[in-house]
């Protein structure tokens, strides 16, 4: 078989692949309302609120999208990420009314429930769809919901084998949080740079994180993204390994002549059902008995699907974590003995680490709008000598000094971690302005990936205006990237001969605040991600006080209540 | 239904107090009080409460006369045992709970909306007593409406390209960056803000930003950035045009500020 027979089958398979969901997706009409007629009020509606994002004549143009990242989407594309019909199609009017009212969370695409009336998204709906024209022949039909598998251990570990299986990892990486190989170099339909989701971090998945959302998502695929539609990695009467055999056989430029052979053994092995298919998308009827051919041969994939959901699912949590848990404070406990290493067990034992959210840079050029690391997540222990912290922040990329490609800068990944010079002895007292200082200056321990165990310590007066410090305190650093995660580990004396370090002393509030960088999103000195103001505290060394105090109250409190009895007692007796 | 008697009814109130400033305060409002402050307003009550029932002496006595029933009155036993298992009970609970908890951080107090400073600049140029600048573009509302409208939407173009990532698509201080701000970025739609400032007032805040504030506002955690390091003065008035035509609410003028 030349080249050129194993391109033309090569189209009709991906004929084929189109053809795949219109069939899984049994004939399900949309449920839910339709759109009302598209009106005047909807376009001044549409123009008022929608359309400094989406251009006024829809086509993604308005006055911020320069500086967003996903872009607005452009309603002339007739692309649409967050559906419940299948791949290839344009969503349902439900859909649409179901992602103005809850907006797309992880992008800028705001939630417009609380903001307009149900009238009012309908009537926005209809003027969406007056930008494209195919909605008016479009499919109404949906996705099947109906076999979905509960959420169970068992479930989540199937779902698992298929994660790396269906290659996901190669986008997503080993662990899910985006840090793929193909992950760098990922484009959406107009070419602009596409994040693979952070399945962790499943607050930020653009249709929720719900099992059934994420399960369209799959099947339904994420229109104009990179994001492939998972029925795509599978041939109806093949087994799964034969699935992936043929597909990597196609794309291959030469194939040997026992290749060859394997091939059509392959081909007329599937050729089945393709030819159902096909004659399905000529309009021609087919028989009951060869729907049920297809629907047994569909239900593996859906069921594959649902425990990949739960999957996913299980790796995410609901909503983002509340900023550094609690009441705004990192708080280092006390450890009996040395301190922690980087992998030590002990770190484990706290629970939650305190999460600081992270957000673009956009007071001082250049600026950053679209930041892609959101958050930094820390934990600490000390002894009576020194303070060990754990720093975490996810990046897809690693990404060693390089010249970035547009600005020709030096580009690196990089953290700083920043405390006032002077502590601030009462909440009235001044702190140092919050993006590295400003007349007050800031103490700041600076990490970088090509030094992976040093940290510089610097002082700033303003963010283009750190110095290294002359002398460098003996500080233990190590800092490791490991599937999409950074791990930054630092030991530090509490006390240091220099005045312009920070002491650490128990139950003093010490602000701490945090600047990272991610070079691959071409992140370099202003251009980086940054946290406000929160607390370091070391918490008290516990004491038995809590087991003493409280039962002595108790007595001193039955004690009086005693005297009190017997006071009123005699003195009624007096009375008498 | 059986009279209250005095006593039952101060300890009503007391309670009542505390659950308004602990859970409808802090749970509804979401704006949790530091224990510090419900420890004084609830002192305090105590104080009105005691100064109450001691103006008078039939009251004192009307006030103490459950507590001295339920300690002496034999008729009292159970009520009696009761309150001897509880107290001591309650102020274990008490103690204990004080004792594991950990130190809060320190409230911040801030200012959220401080005097502003007697002159109006942009960069170096004064503008004017701050009290008497007025918007040079809000004249047209009346004389030329055409040429207001593009004031309108030359502002609501800078709004977009400039200030929505912190104050929200619709004003409302919800911008997707907002979740990692403290304070918080103003919400427009919040009627305690345009209507009860002058437009100079927000040329001050927009032009000098949060590092322009005084102490008594902490300067040095707003993010609000310092915009005649981008914008004209005259993108100024006309992005504050644009806060008031969207919103709907109008600045103050010089006129009602001096009332
Ligand atoms: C702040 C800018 C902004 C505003 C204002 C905005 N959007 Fe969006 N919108 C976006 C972005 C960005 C996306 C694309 C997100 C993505 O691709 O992940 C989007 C996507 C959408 C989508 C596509 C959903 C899908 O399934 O792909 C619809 C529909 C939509 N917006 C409707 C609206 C409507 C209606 C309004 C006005 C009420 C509105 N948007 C206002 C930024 C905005
Ligand atoms: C070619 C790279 C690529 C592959 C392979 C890939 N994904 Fe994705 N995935 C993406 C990108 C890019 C996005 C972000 C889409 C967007 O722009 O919203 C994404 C988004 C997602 C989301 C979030 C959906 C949402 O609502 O935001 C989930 C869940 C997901 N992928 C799961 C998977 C699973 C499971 C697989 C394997 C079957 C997989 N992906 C394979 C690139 C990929
Ligand atoms: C990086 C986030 C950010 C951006 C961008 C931003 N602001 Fe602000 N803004 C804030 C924060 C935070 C506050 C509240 C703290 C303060 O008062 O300084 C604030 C406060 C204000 C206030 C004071 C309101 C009051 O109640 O006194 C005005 C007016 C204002 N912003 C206007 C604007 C305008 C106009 C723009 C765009 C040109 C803009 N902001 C852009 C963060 C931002």
């Amino acid at each position: 078989m030349n080249r050129l027979f194993a391109k033309k089958s090569f189209i009709i398979h991906i004929a084929s692949f189109l053809l795949l969901p219109a069939i899984i997706t049994c004939p399900l009409f949309a449920q839910g309302k339709s759109a009302p007629a598209a009106s005047e009020a909807g376009n001044l509606l549409y123009i008022d609120k929608c359309g400094h994002c989406h251009g006024i004549e829809g086509a993604g143009d308005g006055d911020a999208a320069e500086n967003l990242l996903p872009r607005p989407r452009d309603f002339t594309s007739g692309l649409y990420k967050i559906r419940s019909t299948e791949s290839g199609n344009l969503p349902t009017d439900q859909d649409l009314f179901e992602v103005i009212s809850n907006g797309m969370p992880g992008s800028s695409m705001p939630a417009w429930k609380g903001l307009l009336s149900e009238d009012e998204r309908w009537s926005l709906v209809a003027q969406i769809k007056t930008y494209f024209d195919g909605f008016e022949e479009a499919s109404r039909r949906v996705i099947d919901l109906s076999g979905k598998i509960p959420y169970s251990e068992e479930s989540v570990a199937k779902g698992k084998t298929f994660y790396a299986e269906l290659g996901c990892v190669e986008c997503h990486g080993v662990l899910g949080r985006g840090d793929g190989t193909s992950a760098p170099d990922l484009t959406d339909e107009s070419g602009f740079r596409s994040w693979p989701a952070n399945m962790e971090h499943s607050w930020n998945f653009r249709g929720g994180s719900a099992t059934e959302e994420i399960f369209k998502r799959f099947i339904g695929g994420i229109a104009g993204s990179p994001m492939p539609a998972f029925v795509s990695s599978f041939r109806l009467g093949l087994t799964d390994a034969e699935s992936a055999r043929i597909i990597a056989l196609e794309d291959q430029d030469e194939m040997t002549e026992e290749e060859e052979a394997e091939y059509t053994q392959l081909e007329e092995k599937a050729y089945e059902y393709e030819d159902i298919m096909l004659r399905i998308e000529e309009g021609e009827e087919i028989t009951h008995e060869e729907q049920n051919k297809l629907d047994e041969a569909m239900k593996p994939i859906f069921e594959k699907s649902w425990h990949l959901a739960n999957y996913v699912k299980s790796l995410g949590r609901e909503g983002r974590p509340p900023a550094a848990v609690g009441d705004k404070v990192l708080r280092s406990q006390y450890f009996v003995g040395d301190l922690p290493g980087l992998n030590d067990a002990a770190w484990s034992e706290i629970k939650e680490a305190s999460y600081f959210p992270l957000v673009g840079q956009v007071v001082i050029e250049p600026r950053q709008f679209n930041p892609s690391i959101d958050s930094v997540t820390a934990k600490s222990y000390y002894n009576d000598n020194e303070a060990a912290f754990l720093f975490e922040w996810d990046d897809r990329t690693k990404t060693l000094p390089q010249a970035d490609d547009e600005t020709g800068e030096t580009v690196e990944d990089a953290i700083a971690i920043q405390f006032p010079v002077k502590v601030p002895k009462s909440p009235s007292d001044p702190k140092p302005y919050f993006i590295w200082g400003g007349r007050r200056p800031v103490y700041l321990w600076h990490w970088k990936v090509s030094e992976p165990n040093k940290i510089t310590e610097m002082n700033a007066k303003g963010i283009d205006k750190a110095t290294v410090q002359a002398s460098q305190s003996q500080m233990q650093v190590e800092g490791v990237y490991e599937d999409g995660r950074y791990r930054l580990w630092v030991k530090r004396a509490l006390k240091t001969d220099d005045r312009n370090d920070l002491k650490f002393e128990p139950e003093t509030f010490i602000p701490i605040a945090f600047s990272a960088w991610d070079g691959a999103n071409g992140d370099v000195k202003t251009k980086r991600a940054i946290s406000t103001w929160y607390s370091f505290v070391l918490d008290p060394v516990p004491s038995n006080k809590r087991f003493v105090y409280p039962p002595v109250v108790a007595l001193i409190s039955a004690g009086l209540l005693f005297g009190l009895r017997k006071s009123v007692r005699n003195r009624e007796k007096l009375n008498q | 239904m059986p009279k209250l008697s005095l006593f039952t009814k101060c300890v009503i109130l007391f309670a009542a107090v505390w659950l308004f400033l602990e859970f409808f305060i802090g749970g509804v409002w979401s704006v949790p009080l530091p224990a510090s402050v419900i420890g004084m307003y609830l002192g305090l009550i105590l104080v009105a409460i005691l100064v109450h029932v001691s103006v008078e002496d039939d009251r004192f006595r009307e006030f103490l006369r459950p507590i001295k029933e339920t300690l002496a009155d034999d008729k009292r036993r159970t009520r009696c045992t009761v309150l001897f298992v509880l107290v001591p009970l309650v102020m274990l609970v008490f103690t204990f709970s004080k004792v594991s908890t950990k130190a809060e951080a320190p409230a911040s107090v801030r200012i959220a909306h401080p005097a502003p400073p007697d002159e109006l600049t942009y960069g170096d140029k004064v503008i004017g007593p701050i009290q008497e600048v007025e918007n040079p573009f809000r004249h047209l509302e009346k004389d030329d409406k055409d040429a207001f409208r593009a004031h309108a939407e030359n502002g609501r173009r800078v709004y977009y390209q400039n200030c929505f990532y912190c104050h929200g698509d619709d004003l409302d201080g919800e911008g997707h960056f907002a979740h990692g701000l403290n304070p918080l970025p103003a919400n427009f739609q919040d009627p305690g803000i345009i209507p009860n400032f002058q437009e100079s007032f927000f040329f001050w805040r927009i032009s000098k930003g949060g590092p322009g504030l005084p102490p008594s506002a902490t300067p040095w955690d707003s993010a609000m950035p310092v915009w005649e390091d981008y914008l004209t003065e005259e993108e100024i008035w006309d992005v504050i045009i644009f806060l008031s035509e969207y919103t709907g609410y109008k600045p103050r003028t010089f006129g009602e500020a001096a009332h």
